[in-house]
């Protein structure tokens, strides 16, 4: 009975102050600093729930009021949702009953807590039947689920489950990515539904691919963009981007190239004269994107290839190693390009760095954005191959458009990051992993960063559009390329 | 060292014609090589950047250009003769760009305002207009060389703050600016001692003698060889060193032994400082030292195989050869320049501020 306890104390914490001093003894046992930060951020999901629960007692009452339908609805797809989830836990053998058991008096204690009415607390209870029923009937017969469904979310919803948010990073979780189309706005264009989920399932990935994805999808936006009567187009096309971008916010946190890019767009757009003929304005806009793409990433990268490829003039003969990293594996790609280019190429991962480092003469890293202070924010584990490098004492050369510049400072990979679904840690397609059940495993958490930063001292140049650069002038280059 | 590393002196001065400068009666295009190398062996105090700046401007004086775009080409025909002619073509290509950088844009500007002047009143002749913008290069190139000449007052000025009473300074190589800093220190009636390191390359009669000038001051010089500069580390307060270009990064390239010098300063936590005057600074980016575009020759590997004698010969040369190395920024505490004190960093800014 103990371990249930616990993974009550966790979630428990947040939400209600007034719990049983022993839950709360628990939940303080758990986690000793962060605490404080549960209480804002971590327990969202868990508040939400809650909520559902308290909404769908109101009508059983019979006291609700049309104000509350829509959210009604929400709160009823969600429960769904949550069910579904639970049978599709409860369908695997021995762990079943423990959602039963662990829901119920968690249910109950919310209803003593804030409903006095007894309608309210069965009506959660009636939820909670309608549950252990459907999981049980998972039991039987599981029934198969769209992986990228499965890996909706974050940490659960189920108001009994441990806090799968690991705490240091508890700042970072914020609200699980989109996972449909559901809920967006009117307003987003196809094009860019489509590409948030492209974005979300990776599909699209890099910070230059986003950023000229992004362009082109807001390209199309301009494009079937009409301006509403009475309305300017410089004053109510940023805020109909807008909502396009909060759609892709949803679906994925944008790069800083993104942020760039859109910043930049926003200015133009206030920059058109408020006399200028609506198509004619909506031409010179694609016009100025279609620039801006050649311009800041391709003309840009062909000038870091010619720039980066003099380093190779006098040794025309060379091989590559890609070191790549779980979970995305992007350097599949890479290795393999450069192997049908006729390179020699040799593919390695991360944990192979120290061994590989003693072939290497020069290590070549990509950017996502290069910070004011000279630091490289870039893919989880260049830090650790930079730092290797030095150690070795070769030279580590960063390539990275301007746009990539940001003015911002960061000291640590804490504070700034991104954490992807923790899921996308387990082996796809294994069945016998033993972190297959993590969300039901107490004490285990997983943690999926999705950068790190890599300090300046690791980097030995950098390299732009507008030629070599030591890390410490990035902020200079970085205010030229934003006032030019 | 930034004056007078042998291999960029190659042809003794009395093989020079006497004034090559003043060649305009002869027929063969004017001889931009000779002219350097006259300048460097009768001006001792002239730097190298400074001296290819003053023979590209003695060629556009003797130059008939008359095109904006006839000059800029005829500049740069010029700057690459004169880069292949010496093995180490850095310390040129700092004056030479800087000077193409200066051309460039007071050709914009100037055309810019004829453009101007030329929609009011309507003036003929693009020949005359061009003649003026000419002259007044010429005038202007003459002011830039000369506050590059008096940019080593300055630095002295401002560098010999760091020497103090009683305080010791180690320094190597053949500056004429840390000549002019310590003598300038001497000069205020500053006591202090100098550790020199001296490499084995002769003194060559166009070398700053920094060990002579300073003794004829009466400051105490211990003159001690390179491989004596850790022991004799513990007794210095800092290191003081000048350079023959300084790179994008802040890193430095001088003769050879500075490297060494900033690897044990830093490992015994001696402030390591850089004299320079900032026309030094030359947009080259060398990863480490065996990434510079000179043609050194490195390391000469042979065996014992051959006679004795020639053995002990192809050893020396190889030394001789190698006649520069790279002093990464992170050795480097500080670079004195005219325009102040400046961290290796600031170096890069300097020259994209030159460029863009």
């Amino acid at each position: 009975m103990m371990p249930p306890a616990n993974v009550e104390g966790g979630s428990l914490l947040p939400q209600d102050p007034d719990s049983p001093k022993d839950l709360l003894q628990n939940g303080a046992k758990e986690q000793v600093v962060p605490a404080p930060c549960d209480n804002t951020m971590a327990s969202e999901g868990n508040v939400k729930g809650t909520n559902g629960t308290q909404q769908k007692a109101k009508p059983a009452k019979g006291s609700n009021d049309g104000k509350l339908s829509g959210k009604e609805l929400k709160d009823k797809a969600k429960a769904e949702k949550a069910a579904r989830r639970a049978q599709q836990k409860g369908g695997q053998p021995g762990q079943q009953g423990q959602p039963v058991v662990d829901l119920g008096p968690e249910m109950q204690k919310h209803s003593d807590l804030k409903g006095p009415s007894v309608t309210g607390a069965t009506s959660a209870q009636k939820f909670q039947h309608k549950r252990t029923g459907s999981a049980s009937g998972g039991f039987q017969k599981p029934i198969p689920f769209r992986p990228a469904q499965a890996h909706a979310a974050p940490f659960p919803e189920e108001p009994k489950r441990e806090n799968k948010n690991v705490a240091l990073f508890d700042h970072l979780y914020g609200n699980p990515r989109r996972t449909t189309l559901a809920g967006a706005s009117k307003d987003v264009h196809p094009a860019v539904l489509a590409l948030g989920l492209q974005m979300r399932n990776y599909v699209i990935c890099g910070s230059s691919a986003r950023c000229v994805a992004t362009m082109l999808a807001f390209k199309r936006v301009i494009e079937a963009y009409v301006t509403p009567p009475q309305n300017s187009l410089p004053r109510h096309l940023t805020t109909h981007l807008s909502s396009q971008i909060e759609y892709l916010v949803s679906c994925r946190p944008l790069s800083i190239s993104m942020g760039n890019a859109i910043r930049w767009l926003k200015v133009k757009i206030s920059e058109v004269d408020v006399s200028t003929e609506e198509s004619a304005a909506k031409t010179d806009l694609c016009n100025a994107i279609d620039n801006f793409i050649t311009e800041k990433i391709t003309v840009a990268d062909q000038v870091i290839e010619k720039e980066g490829s003099i380093r190779y003039e006098m040794a025309t003969k060379f091989k590559v190693i890609v070191v790549d990293s779980r979970p995305l594996f992007e350097g599949k790609n890479l290795a393999r390009a450069l192997a049908d280019l006729g390179i020699e190429v040799q593919y390695s991962l991360t944990h192979g760095i120290s061994h590989v480092i003693k072939d290497a003469t020069k290590v070549f890293l990509g950017a996502h954005a290069m910070m004011s202070n000279g630091r490289l924010y870039s893919r989880v584990g260049t830090a650790l191959v930079a730092m290797t490098a030095r150690e070795a004492d070769v030279p580590v050369i960063v390539c990275c458009e301007s746009i990539k510049y940001t003015e911002r400072v960061a000291l640590d990979s804490f504070v700034h990051n991104e954490v992807a679904p923790p899921e996308e840690l387990l082996i796809q397609g294994e069945t016998s992993s033993p972190l297959l059940k993590w969300l039901d495993v107490p004490n285990l958490q997983l943690l999926n960063l999705m950068y790190d930063l890599t300090p300046a001292e690791y980097i030995t140049m950098v390299i732009d559009e507008s030629g070599y650069l030591p890390p410490s002038s990035v902020p200079f280059m970085q205010r030229l390329s934003v006032n030019s | 060292m930034a004056v007078s590393s042998p291999n960029s002196m190659p042809t003794p001065p009395p093989e020079e014609p006497s004034t090559p400068s003043h060649r305009n009666d002869a027929s063969p295009p004017f001889d931009i090589v000779s002219t350097y190398n006259h300048l460097l062996t009768t001006d001792p105090l002239l730097t190298h950047p400074i001296a290819a700046i003053e023979s590209l401007i003695s060629l556009l004086a003797a130059s008939p250009a008359a095109t904006i775009s006839e000059t800029l080409s005829l500049l740069s025909t010029a700057t690459s003769t004169l880069k292949s002619s010496v093995t180490n073509p850095i310390a040129i290509s700092a004056g030479t760009d800087l000077f193409q950088r200066y051309i460039i844009s007071t050709l914009q500007q100037r055309s810019s305002q004829d453009a101007r002047g030329k929609s009011r009143k309507h003036r003929a002749g693009g020949a005359e207009d061009f003649r003026a913008i000419r002259g007044h290069l010429l005038t202007n190139s003459r002011l830039f060389v000369q506050r590059a000449k008096e940019a080593r007052g300055k630095i002295a000025a401002v560098a010999r703050k760091f020497v103090r009473d009683g305080s010791t300074v180690l320094t190597c190589g053949r500056s004429r600016v840390v000549a002019a800093v310590l003598g300038a220190a001497a000069d205020e009636n500053v006591r202090f001692n100098v550790i020199y390191a001296e490499d084995s390359i002769p003194l060559s009669p166009h070398s700053t003698d920094v060990v002579g000038e300073l003794r004829r001051k009466d400051v105490p010089v211990a003159v001690i060889p390179f491989a004596a500069m850790a022991s004799a580390l513990a007794k210095a307060d800092f290191a003081l060193v000048g350079a023959e270009s300084v790179v994008e990064n802040g890193g430095v390239i001088n003769s050879v032994g500075t490297y060494q010098m900033g690897l044990l300063a830093k490992s015994k936590g001696r402030p390591f400082y850089v004299v320079a005057e900032s026309h030094k600074f030359v947009r080259v980016f060398p990863l480490d030292g065996h990434d510079l575009p000179i043609k050194q020759r490195g390391l000469d590997f042979s065996t014992g195989s051959g006679d004795g004698g020639e053995h002990e010969e192809g050893r020396r040369k190889s030394v001789g050869e190698m006649d520069v190395d790279f002093t990464p920024p992170e050795l480097i505490t500080a670079i004195v320049t005219e325009n102040g004190v400046q961290t290796p960093s600031a170096v890069s800014e300097e020259l994209i501020k030159i460029w863009y």
